[in-house]
């Protein structure tokens, strides 16, 4: 019998799936209009222009994410991303988004600030590929784009377009047509969400370069604000970074202001830190300079690993051995350790600063996610990763054993997405949530990185620094020395003051300590040494050792509840190095761990009912790092 | 609107100018026109007869391998046919262009959409720290004494007064629950101690900004941004909507 339904083709109205541009977003456009009350401020004097009602002239914490890919980058579309950068943005501000598996994603806390920051080269063109209409669906390159299946098929379209990229013909699919539009829109949805005083946005993109071994050479490059090029240059404009730092310099000149950020070093097989250029000459002072004037940041932690040090370069750091992603990117061969990571590099930097007077290696540190979700992703108890469809529950990212062992009797699947982390937040330090303020903190340095919880971490230097308790600490520490990602000047032999100065996320476990890292070049080599300079529950560094007591905080692995009550909110601490030498090339950098906490693929697996892996670890400390401080010895 | 047309004339085309019948197919001079012209799009150079030979006899060829499959119903019942018309209607309906709509019909998407556009209760506040509750306790008694709030709290990451601070951010500054205990908060005097995540805190809360909608005409921009946006989102839908209007549905029961 047939009935007619009168009703169903309003059912289909309402539930009919979205796709394309429309992901699903819940929409929460902010307003610019709140009045501007100055009343509860201290503007800097001299700053006649508008300020934001959160103007401090002390700078607040600002968190956000510089690394979001959107479904205009190729590997994000094919991995499922519909998500616009749109979507993206209304995502960091609170809104509910879609997951390709079909979950929700929404951050408990709004971020501060947000960048995309899409592929650069292909941009929107596998997007458009699908589009059977167009006529770069035609290209052989493009078969099967349309009909994106299984897991196994989009990670053989992922590496179908790999290849391409690396052979002869990569151009003949970079439409630039298709680039333009995908960019304006890009620009168009950061200036739609840019919100001073309550959101801020960058316009950005990705340099996705590499080197001849296949070395991760990848950077992101944001932008000041709107006024931008055409284009974004990509890989297909030249593999070499240096070309790219040209490029920004000639955009500067002409009044368009940018920096770019590495990330993944990790993952570069000893190419990011290397201590010879692109063609194998031995670096001089022009390329530090052009260097360091383009890329004064980078990303020392996101989804991939983090990138501070390792255990083989620092054996001596207990703490060195925190998500390792021990691969070259989106491989599963090892990457070398040496020229991968930015604590040795500081040290090679002021080595050759001591030896030939340029430091190429000078930069301050961020967090970000490198997310192709659209969805920055840091929370261990809620994590989604980060490549779509590919990784979307604990069986595909291999915390969770498949239903049938593989062949070989393997009970997890055969991944490297087991080794990636819920992790990578940038930190700023600005007088106030805008383009300028924030983009003047990457600037000068005065930013940190956070495996994913919003730690706070102040940290100065000087020779009239206020004491620790002070009420007007942060006041009097600027006024009396430098902060996080400064140079300060040694005078004479007296050892400068530090103050390290952390506060824990409300949201996550409380702290443990906090350390000075410390490193320096003796009779020429470099060295590196950890030092606990404060310690939570009453704990008192030992002056041997140089460690905290043991806070006794641990997990429980049957339901992640942590320690109650052990801990602290707030731990600071004046420090002098008690080897201090002010001849010597130096730098200091903050670290600060929290008590232990569940990682996310024990998470995963409690989740599922199952033991958590026994090759991975259990739980982790989340953790931040600061941008160095660096000595300038009495000549 | 452009390709509903471009549509339009071929389905035109292809019921009258073709003039399909078994075992027959008509090129018309239509049809000849369409392809030079196609070729100069993409070329930028017109057609040469020879080249215009060549591609009507392209257009030939595969004319009849299209009437052939359709003769062999290779159409139906195949899942990547279906899918590729569907997503070529898609495309059509999400690439239409948006025009700037009257001022009547942003009002009303403004209105219809006005929690998008209201502000939440905020809070403006200063705060003093304590580390432990005998310390805030012991400050407040001062305080309530007649001494001055600015000799006390203990150093502190959190700032000394907020501005405009809504329930999300309170929540986010001080931890999970913190804005449920300011909601019947007194004002204009020194209070607590509450607990957070950090300690003890004493609040003296200057103003509390209740819940409002900015007007229209201060964020008229904005709407815009967002209705265009809106629309683009929702072409398919609003297509798909249309297109069901003309259609019946008909569901076989168990």
């Amino acid at each position: 019998m047939i009935k007619i339904l009168t009703t169903l083709s309003a059912l289909l109205i309402m539930t009919s799936c979205s796709d394309g541009s429309n992901s699903g977003a819940t929409e929460n456009p902010q307003t610019t209009t709140e009045p501007r009350p100055t009343e509860l401020t201290t503007p800097s004097p001299g700053n006649v222009s508008t300020t934001t009602p959160g103007f401090n002239s002390d700078r607040n914490a600002y968190f956000g994410d510089l690394h979001v890919h959107t479904m205009y980058s190729f590997d994000a579309f094919i991995f499922g991303t519909t998500s616009s950068p749109n979507d993206a943005y209304t995502f960091a501000k609170g809104g509910t988004l879609k997951h390709p598996a079909g979950f929700d994603m929404k951050l408990d806390v709004p971020l501060d600030f947000y960048g995309v920051s899409d592929h650069a080269f292909y941009l929107g063109v596998l997007r458009e590929m699908a589009n059977p209409e167009s006529e770069i669906s035609k290209h052989e390159v493009a078969e099967g784009m349309s009909t994106l299946g299984d897991s196994a098929d989009r990670g053989s379209k992922f590496s179908r377009i790999l290849q391409f990229i690396r052979s002869e013909r990569a151009n003949e699919i970079n439409d630039s047509n298709i680039v333009k539009s995908a960019w304006q829109d890009i620009i168009q949805s950061a200036n739609r969400h840019n919100d001073p005083g309550n959101f801020t946005t960058f316009v950005a993109y990705e340099y996705t370069t590499t080197a001849n071994d296949g070395g991760n050479l990848h950077r992101n490059v944001i932008f000041r604000d709107d006024n931008v090029p055409d284009l974004p240059f990509s890989r297909l404009d030249s593999r070499n970074p240096e070309d790219l730092w040209q490029w920004m310099d000639r955009n500067r000149a002409a009044g368009i202001e940018s920096l770019a950020i590495p990330h993944n070093s990790n993952g570069s097989n000893g190419n990011m830190f290397m201590l010879t250029d692109w063609s194998g000459n031995p670096l001089d002072s022009a390329y530090a300079n052009q260097r360091m004037r383009n890329e004064p940041l980078i990303e020392i932690t996101q989804v991939k690993g983090t990138s501070d040090t390792h255990p083989a370069l620092s054996p001596n750091d207990e703490w060195a051995d925190f998500e390792i992603m021990p691969f070259m990117v989106a491989t599963q061969l090892a990457s070398q350790p040496e020229g991968s990571y930015v604590r040795e590099a500081y040290l090679n930097g002021i080595a050759l600063q001591e030896k030939q007077g340029f430091n190429p290696y000078k930069f301050g540190v961020i967090g970000s996610s490198d997310t192709h979700n659209a969805t920055y992703a840091g929370d261990e108890d809620d994590y989604w990763s980060k490549v779509g469809l590919r990784d979307s529950d604990g069986v595909k990212r291999g915390s969770v054993p498949l239903e049938e062992p593989r062949d070989g009797g393997e009970l997890y699947a055969d991944t490297y997405y087991n080794t990636w982390s819920a992790s990578g937040l940038a930190g700023v330090w600005a007088e106030e949530n805008t383009r300028e303020a924030i983009f003047d903190a990457f600037r000068r340095k005065e930013t940190f990185g956070t495996s994913g919880p919003r730690i706070k971490a102040r940290f100065f230097a000087g020779y009239d620094l206020p004491q620790v308790s002070d009420p007007e600490l942060t006041s009097k520490a600027y006024s009396g020395g430098v902060a996080m990602g400064s140079d300060l000047l040694a005078d004479g032999n007296r050892a400068p003051s530090f103050i390290a100065w952390v506060a824990r996320d409300p949201n996550s476990a409380p702290l443990q300590r906090v350390q000075i890292i410390k490193g320096w070049v003796e009779n020429g080599e470099p060295q590196e040494a950890v030092y606990d300079v404060a310690c939570s529950d009453g704990g008192v560094v030992d002056p041997v050792s140089n460690r905290c007591p043991d806070n006794g905080a641990n997990v429980n692995l049957a339901d992640c509840r942590i320690s109650s009550n052990l801990g602290a909110a707030e731990l600071k601490a004046s420090w002098q190095d008690p080897d201090y030498d002010a001849t010597q090339n130096a730098f200091y950098y903050l670290r600060a761990m929290e008590n232990p906490s569940c990682r996310w693929s024990t998470w995963d697996a409690i989740r599922a009912g199952v033991e958590p892996r026994s090759d991975l670890a259990a739980t982790i400390q989340e953790r931040v790092w600061s941008s160095p401080i660096w000595i300038t010895p009495v000549q | 609107m452009f390709w509903f047309c471009l549509i339009g004339c071929f389905l035109f085309a292809a019921d009258s100018l073709l003039f399909v019948s078994r075992n027959e197919i008509y090129v018309s001079t239509a049809i000849r026109e369409r392809l030079g012209l196609l070729w100069e799009t993409q070329t930028g150079t017109a057609a040469s007869s020879n080249e215009l030979d060549s591609l009507v006899k392209n257009w030939i060829e595969e004319e009849v391998l299209f009437q052939e499959a359709l003769r062999l119903g290779l159409d139906q019942e195949d899942s990547i046919v279906r899918r590729r018309l569907i997503q070529k209607l898609n495309f059509i309906a999400e690439s239409e262009p948006i025009a700037a709509p009257e001022t009547a019909i942003l009002k009303d998407f403004y209105s219809s959409n006005l929690q998008a556009y209201t502000l939440p209760r905020r809070y403006s506040l200063r705060q003093l720290y304590f580390e432990a509750k005998p310390g805030a306790d012991n400050a407040l008694a001062s305080i309530d004494a007649g001494e001055n709030a600015a000799g006390f709290g203990e150093s502190s990451m959190l700032n000394s007064s907020y501005a405009y601070r809504s329930a999300l951010d309170v929540n986010a500054t001080f931890g999970p629950g913190f804005a449920d205990l300011l909601q019947d908060f007194p004002t204009n005097s020194w209070q607590g101690p509450l607990k957070s995540s950090f300690g003890y805190h004493l609040l003296f809360i200057t103003d509390i900004h209740e819940q409002e909608a900015t007007p229209f005409r201060a964020i008229s921009d904005q709407v815009l941004k967002d209705y265009r946006q809106y629309k683009q989102a929702t072409a398919r839908q609003s297509y798909l909507d249309e297109l069901l209007l003309d259609y019946e549905i008909l569901v076989e029961e168990k």
